[in-house]
């Protein structure tokens, strides 16, 4: 399980210039890796090439290449595509299909697509909504979710066709803690099962979290990539538009006035989980 | 199915659905059958007859399925169509000599009139055997048993899609008609007010389900929507012999009438 | 100082008989920053849309400047309170981004010379200043969201509503929002937000409001709501308290919301160790 990206140029049907330009990526199965970058830097546009529907359904123009597990994405057909890589795309009411009358037969639409008997699709879905705790809106209307609750069940959508690598743009972006929350703790399972992970993400502190290693896009070329506690904590990250995460920012502030606390003490209080009364859960999450 | 796993799954209550009201619980195809027939018979038998009975038969269809209001309703609205039928009829029926009053170059007919009340009534069977189908079909229903005899995909999608992007369309235009009016856009009150209105919802309307119509394909596609072979269906409308020999039996008697219709004309 | 805007037991029912607000109550004072925080579907959207009378109490009253809501149309009400949306794609319509902008400034009131100078300064306190003759579909996600913020900002309201101003945004829109945050009070202006930051809540905020199901269950300075005291209440609704405020309570410091407020903390325990 293996996403590469290898000097992977790529131009728009109809633009001069490239909106994603040389840049080298690997994931490896079991990765998630994190990227990074300001708005309008190029981050959807790499998810799009790396779930290959640039060029295959986009049309424009790839130099160099995208490959899953050895193989080129202008080389698959566009049903094979669809079950070698999942793409979570950031709007998460235009991705629903609007033909279907309940979250579960929504859910349910890409694994039928994949040609699946009914007992494989029955147990994808139920697996899928409760990876996301979602079991509770399978009667629902699709078209009458809030953003959120949307966000939620096009994430299912994907993880329903058991993807080997996954395309993540900004899977959180309408969810509350608790949601986050839930979306990381299924991120990091899914990495644990060896599934490839590319995950784009503002929130710097769940990256912090989730990822091993981050990557840094600004105008369409890589600037930065290394492991998430190095990048996360250059100072030149605010530069490129990216917030710092919240723990990196608190040190600052305290260096500041000569002030530092122990880093481990920081790690332990920075990341135990959602504090949770009713709910018992794990709070080592790493 | 196939045999790799012989295990029947389960599906919940929600997906499977069963409709029990009559007349609804019948098969999707079976009440577009009957309801191409109850729209073709008026046409094929001509004269007053074959609208009076079909009229008769989709009431009597829409009360045993409890929908009678709805199909009033429908009724309601065909009333300007109809309305404007019987006026040209009336006023304009070419050749007609028998006049009703006479004021000034206006001169309605009795033949004009019968002739416009023979083709509204006919209009109408039509119309409401087609919305009775409405009134009582789920579209999903219809497109998963349209599906299951083996209907291009793609058609049906599309078909789908819009059929249930109107309502979505809806909610949405009401929610940017509420962010206009956050901003000082007065819809209240008399008409004008609220057709100003109009125009700023009509704008990201627009130009919302344009710019998606791009990501939505894009959606499709990482779905494996045009992926080849077949898809095993979620919930198949029940069907049953009787049904199905209902079907042929309509199918046969219009195939009847269309027979004895143009032997008439010819003999 | 008596309030701008005030809640007194509202309660709202949705049509389809989903309950949404239960008997809340909250007044607002002038230049105040409010935010409220809470899960999805706690009822925090339903709450900003009585403020301006998008939706009428099932029971209980909204008042407004010393007016009952219910007296007042929305595009009365609009001129004291506006509310920006969590969905820009709701609501931009224009053809062009000074266009947009000028909209709700104009349906407020504004005109000729005094309506440019606002659009502009409204444009220029978002960054978008350079795209005044743009598409507003030409621009990012994270632009569109900017710009909504203007067209509100330009109607010069005494009260601002925003609905999840920060997702979305990068480290400059980030710092867009907050200046606009900060300015707030010295302009006059009265600002609610609804918000999933509570780093950014603790930060820029003098008041939080927290609900859960239709209620409002804390209500108070980020040093009240975010004390220790109150993270059971927090966690019952899925927050919690930010970074700084569990590094001041390990540490045996008090309530330190914020960044600074813990710097503060630890100098003084410092000075106190020194003596």
């Amino acid at each position: 399980m293996t996403l590469i990206l290898e000097r992977a140029s790529y131009r728009y049907p109809g633009a001069r210039e490239a909106a994603v330009e040389d840049v080298n990526l690997r994931v490896d199965g079991g990765e998630i890796l994190g990227l990074v970058g300001s708005n309008d830097g190029g981050k959807s546009t790499l998810c799009l090439l790396a779930a290959g529907l640039a060029p295959m359904t986009l049309g424009g123009h790839l130099d160099g290449r995208v490959l899953l597990d050895g193989v080129r994405t202008t080389d698959l057909r566009p049903g094979q595509l669809a079950s070698a890589v999942g793409i979570l795309f950031q709007n998460p009411t235009t991705q629903l299909s609007g033909t279907t009358r309940t979250v579960y037969e929504e859910i349910a639409f890409g694994p039928r697509n994949l040609g699946w008997p009914l007992a494989k699709i029955v147990d994808r879905v139920e697996w899928a909504m409760e990876s996301l705790a979602v079991t509770a809106l399978a009667a629902r209307d699709p078209s009458r979710l809030s953003g959120g609750q949307a966000q939620l069940i096009a994430l299912a959508s994907v993880l329903a066709m058991a993807p080997a690598h996954l395309v993540l743009d900004e899977p959180t972006s309408q969810l509350d803690p608790r949601g986050t929350q839930l979306v990381g703790d299924a991120l990091s399972r899914l990495a644990e099962q060896g599934i490839a992970l590319l995950l784009v993400e503002h929130k710097t502190d769940l990256l912090e979290r989730l990822a091993r290693r981050v990557a840094v896009l600004a105008d369409g070329r890589i600037v930065a990539e290394g492991p998430a506690s190095r990048v996360l904590a250059d100072p030149a990250l605010q530069r490129e538009g990216v917030e710092a995460p919240t723990s990196v920012g608190l040190s600052r502030a305290l260096a500041r006035h000569g002030l530092a606390l122990d880093p481990g003490l920081l790690a332990e209080i920075g990341n135990p989980g959602t504090p949770d009364a009713g709910h018992p859960r794990s709070t080592t999450a790493r | 199915m196939t045999t790799a796993d012989a295990r029947a799954p389960r599906l919940p209550d929600f997906v499977v659905r069963s409709e029990r009201r009559p007349y609804h619980s019948l098969n999707p195809a079976t009440k577009v059958v009957i309801a191409a027939f109850e729209a073709l018979l008026p046409f094929l038998l001509g004269g007053w007859a074959g609208g009076a009975i079909v009229l008769a038969l989709v009431a009597a269809s829409a009360a045993v399925a409890r929908v009678l209001r709805e199909l009033l309703v429908v009724a309601a609205v065909t009333l300007p169509l109809v309305a404007s039928i019987l006026v040209i009829n009336t006023f304009l029926f070419p050749g007609a000599t028998d006049p009703i009053v006479r004021v000034g170059p206006f001169a309605p007919t009795w033949s004009g009139l019968a002739f416009g009340l023979e083709v509204t009534l006919r209009l109408l069977a039509m119309s409401l055997a087609l919305a009775l189908v409405y009134l009582t079909t789920d579209v999903d229903d219809l497109l998963a048993d349209l599906e299951r005899r083996g209907l291009g995909r793609r058609a049906l999608f599309v078909v789908g899609a819009a059929l249930q992007t109107v309502p979505a369309l809806i909610a949405r235009a009401g929610q940017i008609i509420d962010a206009q009016r956050a901003r000082g856009l007065d819809t209240e009150g008399p008409f004008w007010r609220r057709a100003r209105g109009v125009l700023p919802l009509a704008g990201p309307l627009v130009l919302g389900a344009l710019t998606e119509v791009e990501e939505r394909t894009l959606a499709l596609e990482a779905r494996a929507f045009s992926a080849p072979g077949r898809r095993a269906l979620v919930r198949v409308p029940p069907d049953s012999p009787a049904e199905r020999s209902l079907r042929w039996l309509l199918a046969l008697a219009l195939a009847v009438v269309v027979m004895l219709r143009v032997g008439g004309r010819l003999g | 100082m008596s309030a701008l805007v005030s809640l007194e037991a509202v309660s709202f029912v949705y049509p389809d008989g989903t309950p949404a607000l239960d008997s809340v109550s909250l007044s607002v004072r002038q230049g105040e920053r409010l935010a409220i925080v809470g899960q999805n579907g706690s009822g925090k959207s339903t709450l900003v849309r009585h403020l301006n009378g998008l939706l009428r109490p099932t029971r209980g009253r909204v008042i407004v400047q010393g007016r009952d809501a219910a007296e007042l149309r929305v595009a009365q009400l609009a001129r004291t309170v506006a509310v920006s949306f969590q969905d820009p794609d709701r609501q931009i319509f224009s053809g062009k981004v000074r266009d947009e902008v000028a909209f709700g400034a104009r349906n407020v009131g504004a005109r000729g010379a005094a309506l440019d100078d606002t659009v502009v300064e409204a444009l220029a306190r978002v960054g978008l200043d350079g795209a005044a003759e743009t598409n507003p579909y030409d621009l990012g996600y994270s632009s569109r969201k900017l710009l909504a913020l203007a067209s509100v900002l330009a109607m010069k309201t005494p009260v601002v509503v925003l609905d999840e101003p920060t997702t979305g945004q990068d480290a400059r829109g980030l710092e867009r929002v907050r200046e606009i945050v900060r300015a707030m009070p010295g302009e006059g202006r009265t600002l609610i937000a609804i918000s999933h930051d509570l780093r950014f809540v603790a930060e820029y905020f003098d008041r939080v409001v927290v609900m859960r199901e239709g209620r409002i269950v804390m209500d108070g300075t980020p040093e009240d709501v975010f004390a220790e005291e109150g993270w059971p209440t927090l966690a019952s609704t899925y927050l919690e308290p930010p970074l700084p405020a569990r590094v001041g309570a390990r540490l045996g410091l008090g309530s330190t919301p914020t960044d600074a407020a813990l710097v503060q903390a630890l100098l003084a325990q410092r000075a106190v160790n020194r003596r």
